[in-house]
């Protein structure tokens, strides 16, 4: 289904939303920060920056409650998390680096045990994506196989035009439901020129060729020189949207406490440690190697999609400087 | 495999402690029952599975389960208090609450293993992960040739199931060939005194329709795998298991993997000829 928004009956449908008290999630600013947070009014949507961390974190939070467990004697008293309770979500202005991701995770949560935390918040959410008109340095979506236009992830897609308003594009019964309960705030699709969109100044990673590479590289000279100046902070694996790595901790006293499931990073040296003391990857390089051997070849050989969406945040946020688009297009030149 | 559609597979099932068995000075073995009857009943585990075991307040540990399947009712652990989680464990009294989650990871493949004879190397506190498939194939004894059991540690008191070392020496119908290292003897000991890999060459074990599993500190398997294809042991009939840091245990939180291997999913149980294929990352 094809059709046109105006962007002030984009801000009543969304105002509209969130009075029959539907839980609306947009880039809005948060403590000085561009982050994807739930909305109170739809003026507090900003769609010029990109959010600091990425969507994911409406599927799959930075923190979140598993069980709690409450002791007595001897006995203990577990309380179940009811997904049930996960409110129905719509999440509106999604770059399309991060609504890909969304599909790219559905796999490793839904393969054999189903995380139920992930994917009943999924079969509740509705994804608006939003072409994206703008690109730093730091963007690679074109590199990866995506566009600033790409609609994967998205159940409807917003498209903005010359002259002001979006079209729109669903792409799923969900995208469709959503047209069809504010029916007409949507009139028919324009005929408008679109606005320009981003242009990454990136080429094509040849994929194949990369994971080829990593294949037959487990050892090579070039972990080591990538990977001495990281200082292991974590940083790229929570901005990042596909990473999906996370710990499982008891906060709480002796009696009483929560068990949670929290976001971790392979750069960390703890990650896998042995209680013994060992350490399979006790080196800063032998970490790294793991980020991108996991985004470029062990996630295409379990289920055969790449684990990087092109956003460039860590490559922004990396205190160091470290840039994985250079590191593959250095492998891509191999 | 996996029958909890909309269930939480994070929950784990209550159990309650009803043995505490202290195997070395820093080693504890646990017997559990399942708290829910219909759970006793119908959890089913293979030799070579592992387990979470949660001491609430403090998380998670993975250890194998320790005991065999044939033995209903009931499982047991092994673990040693080395972190916050088997410190907490290691507190546990009898009658006392932990949380099981499992079982977990594939198994070894016994069926096949039928006919043939058995050699069990182990070092140290891996024997757990032997043990399970021991009293599994004792309590079919029919079904295998001979079984021979090599079992090391740093010294006596640091050999675990002492009471069961004893069972099987007793027994006509195992070869229990036990070591310490140099040093780590009594005047009283009734066993070997050299490192484990020297003492299962000299007890020259034949190759021939015999299935070997391999369990210790890498530094043992290192030198063990040389010792078994010097005796005519193929790598495809050699087994052993591996650990590494484990959350989850369901292939999802991303820590155990050896290249793309999931330990958790894929393993724990390999062959050496799988092992040789890995990258070192374990």
């Amino acid at each position: 289904m094809r059709k046109y928004i105006s962007r002030q009956n984009l801000n009543t449908l969304i105002d509209k939303l969130i009075a029959e008290g539907r839980r609306i999630v947009a880039p809005r600013m948060t403590a000085g920060t561009p982050l994807y947070e739930p909305l109170g009014h739809s003026g507090e949507m900003i769609i010029d920056q990109l959010p600091r961390r990425s969507a994911k974190e409406a599927f799959f939070p930075l923190c979140e409650e598993i069980m709690s467990y409450e002791k007595s004697g001897q006995q203990v008293k577990l309380t179940d998390v009811d997904p049930s309770r996960f409110p129905e979500t719509i999440l509106f202005a999604v770059r399309p680096c991060d609504a890909a991701a969304i599909p790219v995770l559905d796999a490793v949560f839904s393969w054999d045990y189903k995380d139920e935390f992930f994917l009943e918040r999924r079969r509740k959410t509705t994804v608006v994506g939003l072409a994206c008109t703008t690109a730093d340095d730091a963007c690679f979506c074109t590199a990866v196989g995506l566009s600033p236009s790409d609609t994967k992830g998205s159940d409807l897609f917003l498209s903005p035009l010359e002259g002001g308003g979006y079209n729109v594009e669903s792409f799923t019964e969900k995208g469709e439901a959503l047209i069809n309960s504010c029916s007409d705030l949507f009139a028919e699709e324009s005929n408008a020129a679109y606005i320009q969109l981003a242009n990454p100044q990136t080429e094509a990673f040849d994929l194949k060729k990369v994971k080829s590479w990593l294949d037959e590289h487990f050892e090579d000279q070039l972990w080591d020189g990538i990977a001495t100046r990281c200082v292991g902070c974590g940083a790229c694996a929570f901005v990042c949207p596909a990473c999906h790595c996370f710990d499982i901790v008891d906060e709480g006293t002796e009696k009483a406490g929560k068990r949670r499931k929290n976001w971790d990073a392979c750069g960390f040296w703890k990650f896998t440690h042995h209680a013994s003391g060992h350490n399979p990857r006790d080196l800063q390089p032998k970490r790294y190697r793991n980020r991108i051997m996991h985004k470029f070849k062990y996630y295409d050989d379990k289920f055969g999609q790449t684990l990087c969406t092109g956003c460039g945040r860590c490559v922004r946020i990396c205190p160091v400087g470290i840039d994985i688009a250079a590191i593959v297009e250095e492998i891509n030149q191999k | 495999m996996c029958d909890n559609a909309n269930k939480n597979i994070y929950l784990p099932y209550l159990t309650t402690v009803m043995e505490v068995i202290d195997e070395t000075p820093d080693v504890r073995t646990l017997r559990l029952e399942f708290q829910d009857d219909n759970i006793s009943e119908t959890f089913a585990f293979r030799a070579g599975q592992f387990a979470e075991y949660s001491a609430f307040g403090a998380g998670e540990s993975t250890f194998c389960i320790a005991s065999s399947p044939t033995r209903a009712g009931y499982i047991e652990c092994s673990f040693r208090s080395v972190g916050r989680v088997t410190e907490e464990l290691r507190r546990l009294e009898v009658g006392d609450t932990m949380g099981v989650r499992g079982p977990y990871g594939n198994s070894y493949p016994i069926e096949s293993f039928y006919g043939k004879n058995m050699v069990f190397v182990a070092g140290g506190i891996a024997l757990p992960p032997l043990r399970t498939l021991i009293w599994n194939c004792l309590d079919l004894r029919d079904k295998f040739g001979d079984i021979t059991i090599v079992y090391g540690a740093r010294t006596e008191a640091d050999l675990v199931y002492k009471r069961e070392l004893n069972e099987w020496q007793e027994r006509s119908d195992v070869r229990l060939v036990k070591t310490v290292d140099p040093g780590g003897n009594s005047p009283a000991w009734d066993g070997k005194v050299g490192f484990v890999p020297t003492i299962l060459e000299e007890a020259a074990p034949v190759a021939e329709n015999t299935i070997a599993l391999v369990c210790g500190p890498p530094i043992m398997i290192k030198f063990t795998l040389p010792v078994l294809e010097k005796l005519g042991f193929g790598d495809d009939q050699v087994y052993t298991t591996l650990e590494n840091r484990m959350k989850c245990g369901l292939g999802k939180c991303g820590r155990c993997n050896v290249g793309n291997i999931y330990v958790c999913k894929d393993g724990p149980v390999f062959t050496a000829k799988q092992i040789k294929a890995m990258p070192m990352e374990f």
